[in-house]
């Protein structure tokens, strides 16, 4: 048994026995990790706030047969406008939730670590821009390897003519490919959702309320498929 | 294996929470000892706990009558109600002596990611209570915690538009504790919190 330091951000935590609580960290270096911090969840534990999910923090771990035991943290950002914001809060919540869908332990993903940290920073400094949470899905697709293609026909490659979306397929389909189970989407949402994939989540395109919701909408349909559960966080109509 | 009457106590105790099988043939044995009076007013106690309890038709908390005894004591305060998680958080705020109104009891705190939304509370009753009772200040006293904010936030969306004032319980250093032991998060609230003396 070792002590060993690391940082991570929290994404969850569950109670366990009569005091504690499971946390689980998105670490850079090992993935997820499940810790179990002890008597946290008492008025006067040393942690105090410091393990709620959507805080960034630094950890020592006691390593331990099942789970490791956490000893000391100290935060490094706890993000705290999220906090007092239901939308920012919900926002987040998704964030967290799709990370906590695809990433395993001991499958460390650098990557998707700077995407949640980038994400939460980006909510914390202002109002969420409509097409925040469209473009952190889609970006975390992309690190997992299922990003949709937009711009290409997931069946012949032609780059014209795209006017369906099939999430068995990947994403955009032409006509001529088209396959039950493919959606007709209105003019411009597949550019809409091309153009949202490829910005820095800083800097996101703007466009209308119902073109917003419809490019969310396809987002979450399609990452719910290959995820193969649902998001229970992102309270949007399915198309 | 023990005898079949004292393994299906045993694995029924063993099925309560915090008690591993270990505590569970302790507590059986302790019972097989005791004097049959004893054990026969456990049983009963469990017995009568679940056929006579009920939840209040008012604010949900636990009771064996119509309403609970604080919903129905005449000196409670009506025009203020305390929100809280769970029904065993009201004998708690009761032991501080330093609220005298009535309370509403939410069944849960909002947590998207484990699926519980705002339609699986009782905000909705909430609501209804508010716009019913003439109810002038509502002070959320969910949990410090993500689950119990957001709650907090939720409830407090939807009562505004009604007029009614929405309080929050307010976060900072535990009496009798050291500065140096505080975390960020807390320390920061109590300095968003302070009071002018």
């Amino acid at each position: 048994m070792a002590i060993r330091s690391d940082q991570g951000i929290v994404l969850r935590g569950y109670p366990f026995g009569e005091s504690h609580r499971v946390v689980v960290l998105l670490s850079p270096n090992h993935g997820k990790l499940r810790t179990v911090a002890k008597g946290v969840r008492k008025t006067k534990s040393r942690f105090g706030g410091r393990l709620e999910p959507m805080t960034h923090v630094d950890i020592v771990l006691y390593e331990g047969k099942e789970l490791d035991t956490v000893t000391q943290v100290s935060v490094i950002n706890g993000f705290p406008n999220i906090r007092n914001d239901l939308d920012r809060v919900l926002a987040a919540g998704t964030m967290i939730e799709v990370v906590d869908a695809v990433i395993q332990e001991d499958d460390p993903s650098l990557r998707m670590f700077l995407l949640l940290q980038r994400g939460l920073s980006v909510l914390d400094d202002a109002q969420p821009h409509p097409a925040l949470v469209t473009a952190f899905l889609l970006k975390a697709a992309d690190i997992v390897g299922v990003a949709p293609a937009f711009d290409t026909c997931s069946g012949c490659g032609r780059t014209d003519n795209l006017r369906r979306f099939n999430f068995a397929a990947g994403g955009s389909v032409c006509e001529e490919c088209r396959s039950p189970g493919s959606y007709s989407l209105r003019a411009g949402v597949v550019e809409y959702l091309a153009s949202v994939a490829a910005a820095d989540i800083t800097d996101l395109p703007n466009t209308d309320e119902s073109m917003s919701k419809e490019a969310l909408g396809i987002t979450k349909r399609f990452m719910e498929y290959h995820l193969e559960r649902q998001l229970k966080t992102l309270a949007v109509p399915n198309v | 294996m023990f005898e079949p009457p004292i393994q299906r106590l045993i694995d029924e105790l063993a099925r309560l929470p915090g008690v591993g099988r270990k505590s569970a043939q302790r507590i059986a044995f302790h019972l097989l000892n005791a004097e049959q009076a004893d054990a026969q007013r456990l049983a009963d106690a469990i017995s009568e706990m679940r056929s006579s309890v009920r939840l209040c038709n008012r604010c949900y908390n636990v009771t064996a009558d119509q309403e609970c005894s604080i919903c129905s004591d005449l000196r409670r305060d009506t025009t203020v109600v305390c929100v809280v998680e769970r029904a065993q958080d009201i004998p708690v705020l009761e032991r501080t002596q330093s609220f005298r109104g009535r309370y509403h009891v939410l069944g849960g705190a909002v947590n998207p990611i484990a699926g519980i939304h705002e339609e699986n509370l009782r905000i909705k009753e909430l609501v209804d209570r508010v716009e019913l009772e003439g109810i002038k200040e509502v002070i959320a006293a969910t949990n410090p915690t993500l689950e119990g904010d957001t709650t907090a936030m939720m409830i407090s969306r939807r009562l505004k538009p009604l007029g009614v004032t929405v309080t929050r319980l307010a976060s900072g250093l535990p009496v009798g504790g050291d500065l140096d032991y505080a975390d960020e998060v807390t320390l920061g609230r109590a300095l968003t919190g302070r009071q002018e003396l």
